[in-house]
């Protein structure tokens, strides 16, 4: 508070809060030099042109789901967005039958329909969660259930084809292509809101909902903005998941759900609220894929199935504990409280 | 100064309202739409009241209602166990593997129990060391279970898995657990389940651990001034959740007479959305197993009624979770933070 105290406790604040803000990456960043490593020795075809090109298109749906689901992580209190399967894949479904159906098959109007539905659902979810006041994992179930049922009765089997641009992302054999430039610039688009004013009044809110509210921040468009963005990114990864299957499938994205919540906490989110970042998103969600791909060099046959739930699952409960160890379970609300408080002036 | 005893006003009698409603308003609301679904099914289905109908609703509601035992328990303390449809394919595949193996029944069921319990207690004590993140903890744990599962049951290959089923030479009596019994009048699954919700409203309503267990879910530091230890309730919580899905696992077994390691899915959802129907709160504290049996038998009956539409399972899933919100909406709301400070 007064100004004598300030530059020195201030530089040191500083120094800690970027390390303790860092130390969360450091789970994810290991794991995913391990796993490289093991990839390199196991299945060195991922560091072809070729293999990398089908890494990118692989694994960027997940990439940009983990990152959608992070702002409502951040938001808090237990931001687990459970219908971000679903929702992928309703998108995915009206984009290859609703939209291409009514003629419209530009990039332009995919990426704004896309984007648009996104942001649509997930202001709806925001709406019901900040003015009933009705939990988020409680919302985003009864979403999961509504779509999931929905999108098996709307369409029974897997049919229709993507416009051809985007179905060509799917068969990338170069880097050099929107595969690697649409998620780029969504983590572009990622970095610029996570500097905002906004986004920091969302952190606020997370972690602690009653400091945000007695500093003025309006909690119910707060809520509803924190959903907003993670649509934005929805409806991209939408569009991503779109371009690898090629077609429209009801069932196959329910799995993201699963997937995408595992690479969160991978990366570091503390689901309590208030602390999760885009970079550790990203890797977690590498991490996933790259657990998938390693498995796929083993001969497991026809266990391979198995084996991934088996180490996904693993992998989940390993670095939830080893994060919890690593950022001192027990010293997070402390630093909530110390940090944290200070921003909301 | 008018605003504030305005204000104050209007805040004491939302609280007022709130109280009862929490108090009498989640069991006069589930009564209510359990009463309406029976007589709209009554009305309009044929065979509704016949024999059969009601025998086949009994069973199906007790697998579901063993395994809300546990999903209640735990949404009483403010967590909530995910892995219960992994711990229900797991013990339904593995004690088919035990069987196969030669080990007897008796013998085989205590050791999916005993592992189940395992299981359950890792659950609970990693959950509340890492501050109540019992979702993705069970998430993790549940598919780490059962993909090892699935790995080890499969490495034999005649007697193993194959797309998910095994085959086994199920005992009789197992078999007799599901179905109904003549001399009984009844189901003995029906029986079971009876008994085991007896059991629990009991411990929830007349011991200390009971009662400890709301305290906890209320607020978790004033429970621990009192001595209630929260690392050791939320380990035997999750350890009865995860022994009440696998003996749910083992009924299914009976009922269908091989295993089938997806044979849980459907209860991740259902055991969730009979708390919520019921009343149960998940943020902790409010409600009782006693409502999880009226939305149990909600849920049965709402499938019977959609059933005879001939809707198929994936409408009566996306109906269903259209109902969860209002439901919740109407009596489980969390305070505004206003009331907090």
């Amino acid at each position: 508070m007064t100004p004598k105290a300030s530059t020195v406790s201030d530089a040191k604040r500083s120094v800690r809060r970027f390390i303790s803000g860092q130390r969360s990456l450091l789970t994810p960043s290991i794991l995913f030099v391990v796993l490289l490593v093991i990839a390199a020795l196991h299945g060195p075809h991922l560091f072809t042109s070729d293999g990398l090109a089908g890494a990118l298109i692989g694994a960027s749906p997940l990439v940009v789901a983990t990152m959608a689901i992070t702002p409502i992580a951040i938001a808090g209190p237990a931001g687990v967005d459970l219908s971000i399967g679903p929702a992928m894949t309703l998108i995915n479904i009206e984009i290859v039958l609703g939209l291409t159906k009514i003629g419209f098959t530009g990039p332009v109007a995919v990426f704004v329909f896309a984007i648009g539905l996104g942001v649509l659902l997930q202001a709806a979810m925001g709406a019901l969660i900040a003015v009933l006041r009705v939990s988020t994992v409680v919302v985003t179930l009864a979403v999961y259930l509504v779509l999931d049922g929905l999108n098996t009765v709307i369409l029974p089997h897997a049919e229709g084809a993507a416009p051809a641009w985007l179905s060509s992302w799917g068969s990338a054999s170069t880097i050099f292509s929107p595969v690697l430039y649409v998620p780029l610039a969504a983590f572009v688009l990622w970095a610029l809101i996570s500097r905002t004013t906004f986004f920091r009044n969302i952190r606020l809110m997370g972690a602690n909902d009653k400091t945000a509210f007695v500093s003025g921040i309006p909690l119910i468009s707060t809520r509803i903005g924190a959903h907003v963005i993670a649509g934005v990114f929805v409806g991209i990864a939408s569009l991503m998941y779109t371009g690898l299957i090629g077609s429209a499938d009801p069932t196959a994205g329910a799995s993201f759900t699963l997937s995408a919540v595992t690479a969160l906490v991978i990366g570091g989110a503390s689901l309590g609220g208030g602390h999760a970042k885009g970079l550790g998103s990203v890797l977690g969600a590498m991490d996933i894929w790259l657990i998938s791909y390693v498995l796929s060099t083993f001969n497991f046959g026809l266990n391979a199935s198995y084996w991934v739930q088996f180490t996904t699952g693993a992998v989940l409960v390993v670095s939830l504990v080893a994060g919890g160890i690593l950022t001192n379970a027990s010293g997070n609300r402390q630093w909530q409280e110390k940090w944290l408080l200070g921003w909301g002036k | 100064m008018t605003t504030t005893h305005e204000g104050q006003l209007g805040r004491a009698g939302r609280l007022d309202l709130r109280g009862v409603m929490t108090q009498h308003g989640s069991v006069a609301m589930a009564g209510v739409v359990l009463v309406a679904l029976i007589a709209f099914g009554a009305f309009s289905i044929d065979g509704f009241w016949s024999l059969i109908n009601l025998r086949s609703n009994l069973v199906f509601a007790s697998f579901l209602g063993v395994a809300t035992i546990g999903q209640t328990l735990c949404a009483l303390i403010g967590g909530l166990d995910l892995s219960i449809p992994f711990v229900v394919g797991a013990a339904n595949v593995g004690l088919v593997k035990l069987l196969n193996e030669g080990l007897p029944s008796g013998a085989g069921i205590v050791v999916v129990l005993v592992l189940a319990a395992a299981i359950g207690a890792f659950n609970g004590g990693v959950s509340h060391r890492l501050r109540g993140q019992s979702l993705v903890v069970t998430l993790g744990v549940g598919n780490a279970v059962l993909g090892l599962v699935q790995i080890l049951v499969s490495s034999e290959g005649v007697s193993g898995i194959s797309g998910g089923t095994i085959e086994g030479n199920i005992p009789q009596w197992i078999e007799s657990l599901s179905w109904f019994n003549n001399s009984l009048g009844i189901a003995p699954a029906v029986i079971l389940w009876a008994a085991l919700t007896v059991l629990t409203i009991l411990l929830l309503r007349r011991t200390w651990f009971g009662r400890a267990l709301y305290a906890l879910g209320g607020n978790q530091t004033a429970a621990e001034r009192v001595l209630v230890s929260g690392p050791w309730s939320w380990t035997l919580v999750f350890s009865a959740s995860a022994v009440t899905a696998a003996v749910t696992g083992i009924l299914l077994l009976g009922y269908s007479g091989s295993g089938y390691a997806g044979v849980g899915d459907p209860y991740l959802f259902t055991t969730i959305a009979a708390v919520l129907i019921g009343g149960t709160s998940l943020v902790g504290g409010r409600g009782g197993y006693g409502l999880s049996v009226l939305g149990v038998f909600i849920l049965t009956v709402l499938q019977t009624i959609l059933s005879s539409y001939s809707l198929s399972s994936s409408a009566q899933e996306a109906i269903l979770g259209a109902l969860i919100i209002p439901t919740v909406a109407l009596y489980a709301r969390s305070p505004h933070p206003r009331m907090l400070i």
